[in-house]
């Protein structure tokens, strides 16, 4: 494969600036990590359309900017009042990063309870590098993974949060700040959720910019949620209107394990949420969700791969997309069954409205299927809002934009009906109702 | 008063109703009955003003007004009111925030005050209790999940909560049982005011032993072939629409 030279070499230069000023430099194991990832970065480059699992999102956008990595980026002054709007509430633990860097004078971790440890990657121990740099078991080819090699070279920050066995934390919220400047910054942050046995945690991650101009976020977030844990996990990304937000979720469940996603993405020009979740023992249990909301020019891409690896495993995929203007959605769902993976329950729905006539969604289920007894099931539909509800409200009186309005809330409601606690309901439908008044008006 | 005349109107391209006119005077139901695919779906639509149901040639006159130059909304907030042959299942929407969103549309159009959440609760629960039916209707989705009979008199339901001018009935009375059938009748028959025009669109003679109308119009092959009193309903029920249609047509 030919790469770019000149968009990867800014990063090799970089990196060579920024190494031994990295979180965990010094530890021979960690370096070598960090130096094979830049190298694999270095023969890969960006991923482009010839990579299947990039075939709808085309980075050439992302890969024409030069974005500055830093090890130690300036820290801009703030307050906490300025971050209020962004809380999920006025109490929530809260963890915030500026410019991807942890700021404890921003952040409200003096309540955290006994049994769980929340901190910055910078004082995160050994073990919790050992797991940070853990290679997601989901099988995907390298070429796919380029930028999530990038990740762990540049890893200056992020988020470790820690529950031991039968710890409760309810919930944090991982506020990610955007102040970008010139030249336009990327920021690699690195989170790690780890679950023990029996616990429970609800973590929120919300992005968004306080200015204007363009950035890249590119995250890594392993989670680890071992027997009978469960975490509820959601995520708003709501980054500046030039902003290029790239994020890797991985997700390791064991015996009886339970993980619930939900995602609004509405932020950035070009935006790709990625998920691979790995059903590592029997009787674990995934349930994802999410709606894309897109206007104007933005391409917002969701990519979700599920491997039921044992027997009994239940997973969901339930995502809607709402793309107004020349917008464009994506969504790519895998679902593999291993041949051990008897008696999994599988599904995945993929709905999409478009509002315009130059709004536009890809959808692409794919399923790998090796066991016998296994449920599985996948949909999806790209359309317009439904004439004959259409006419049915018309007929009663309600004009046709407020039909409209109604239509799409409704659409978007069944979805945020479904989220656990009333706390990230009402955050959600808060970003979903401002997004709706502004942006889905034709 | 609701006056047609020499209606024509295509639905893709074809012409379904062939030059219609129909007078309903104020304060009188009329009944409209005709053979399937004789246009009585059409005219319903065509009056409601659904998109496809396009008129080229002839007017409808409402109160004075044009219907047809009017989009669907405005023609309901002038008092038109069509119940559904087949109403329109909305998950994600319930019928109370769609009902108070309608009924206050069509306040602001009459210039009355709008209802608060408070107000039209009140008003909803009234209603429903004198049609026999349960409150948990209004925090249920529109349609979603009711049974053939529960549609209809819901329906009904909203047409007493937009006191309309203009009520067509497009086949309500179709897959009821009696007792839906009496529940409706009865919701028919209690809005008869001198200031109410109704047209009950229906295949069958059944319902119009309840609803007892003042006028019957044949519809057939997209024309009114013939008018008469409530007998003409027992008529056709004996001796079906055949040879009507045949005389008409010779």
């Amino acid at each position: 494969m030919s790469v770019d030279i000149a968009s990867i070499d800014p990063y090799i230069r970089q990196f060579a600036a920024a190494r031994s000023l990295l979180p965990g430099a010094g530890f021979a194991w960690l370096d070598a990590k960090r130096d094979a990832a830049i190298k694999r970065f270095g023969s890969n480059g960006f991923p482009t359309a010839k990579v299947e699992a990039w075939k709808f999102t085309n980075l050439n956008p992302l890969a024409r900017t030069a974005f500055h990595n830093v090890a130690v980026p300036s820290q801009p002054a703030l307050t906490k009042a300025v971050l209020a709007p962004y809380r999920l509430t006025p109490d929530c633990h809260l963890v915030v990063f500026v410019n991807g860097q942890f700021r404890p004078d921003l952040s409200a971790l003096d309540h955290v309870p006994d049994g769980t440890r929340v901190v910055g990657l910078r004082d995160a121990d050994e073990d919790d590098l050992h797991a940070l740099i853990a290679p997601p078991s989901v099988a995907v080819d390298t070429p796919a993974r380029s930028l999530f090699d990038l990740n762990t070279a540049f890893m200056n920050d992020g988020a470790v949060v820690h529950l031991g066995r039968g710890a409760v934390l309810d919930p944090v919220q991982l506020l990610f700040v955007a102040i970008p400047d010139s030249p336009p910054p990327a920021f690699q942050p690195r989170n790690l959720i780890c679950a023990e046995a029996g616990s429970s945690a609800t973590v929120l991650e919300t992005y968004v910019s306080l200015g204007v101009g363009a950035y890249w976020t590119n995250v890594v977030t392993q989670i680890a949620i071992a027997p009978n844990a469960i975490l509820r996990h959601y995520k708003l990304q709501a980054e500046g209107g030039s902003a290029f937000h790239v994020a890797a979720t991985s997700v390791r469940l064991e015996h009886q394990a339970a993980y619930r996603m939900f995602a609004v993405s509405l932020g950035a020009e070009l935006g790709r949420n990625e998920f691979d979740i790995d059903l590592a023992a029997t009787d674990a249990t995934a349930r994802l969700a999410g709606v894309t909301l897109a206007c104007d020019a933005q391409h917002l891409d969701t990519t979700i791969r599920i491997d039921h690896s044992k027997p009994r495993g239940t997973s969901s995929q339930e995502f809607r997309s709402v793309v107004a203007g020349h917008a464009h959605a994506v969504f790519q769902g895998r679902i593999r069954v291993a041949p051990d993976a008897q008696k999994t329950d599988a599904r995945q729905s993929s709905r999409n409205l478009l509002l315009s006539a130059a709004a536009a969604a890809d959808t692409k289920p794919e399923l790998e299927i090796l066991a016998d007894d296994v449920k599985c099931s996948h949909g999806a539909t790209v359309g317009d809002l439904d004439r004959d509800a259409l006419f049915y409200l018309q007929a009663r009186g309600v004009d046709e934009a407020d039909a409209r309005a109604i239509l799409i809330d409704a659409f978007l409601n069944e979805l945020i009906e479904g989220i656990d606690g009333q706390a990230a309901r009402a955050y959600f439908r808060r970003a979903c109702d401002s997004w709706l008044a502004k942006g889905s008006r034709p | 008063m609701l006056n047609i005349e020499d209606l024509h109107v295509e639905v893709d391209g074809k012409e379904i109703l062939h030059g219609l006119d129909l007078r309903v005077p104020s304060g009188e139901v009329h009944a409209v009955m005709g053979p399937n695919g004789s246009g009585k779906s059409t005219l319903a639509y065509t009056l409601a003003g659904r998109e496809g149901y396009a008129v080229t040639r002839g007017r409808v006159l409402f109160q004075g007004h044009d219907l047809t130059a009017m989009k669907p909304e405005e023609r309901a907030q002038e008092g038109v009111f069509l119940a559904f042959q087949y109403p329109v299942e909305i998950p994600g929407v319930s019928n109370a925030n769609f009902l108070k969103s309608a009924v206050n549309a069509v306040r602001r159009h009459r210039g009355q005050p709008e209802l608060d959440a408070i107000e039209f609760l009140k008003l909803a629960r009234q209603r429903l209790k004198l049609l026999n039916m349960d409150d948990a209707l209004l925090s249920r989705a529109i349609n979603v999940g009711f049974s053939g009979g529960e549609k209809k008199r819901n329906e009904i339901f909203q047409m007493w909560m937009l006191d309309p001018r203009l009520a067509i009935l497009d086949e309500t009375d179709s897959g009821l049982d009696i007792d839906a059938l009496k529940i409706v009748a009865e919701g028919v028959n209690a809005l008869r005011d001198p200031g109410r025009t109704t047209l009950l669109i229906t295949h069958y003679q059944r319902l119009l032993d309840y609803v007892v109308p003042d006028k019957v119009h044949v519809l057939a092959a997209g024309r009114i072939i013939k008018s008469g009193g409530k007998e003409l309903a027992l008529e056709l029920e004996a001796k079906g629409y055949a040879d009507l249609v045949k005389a008409a047509a010779a």
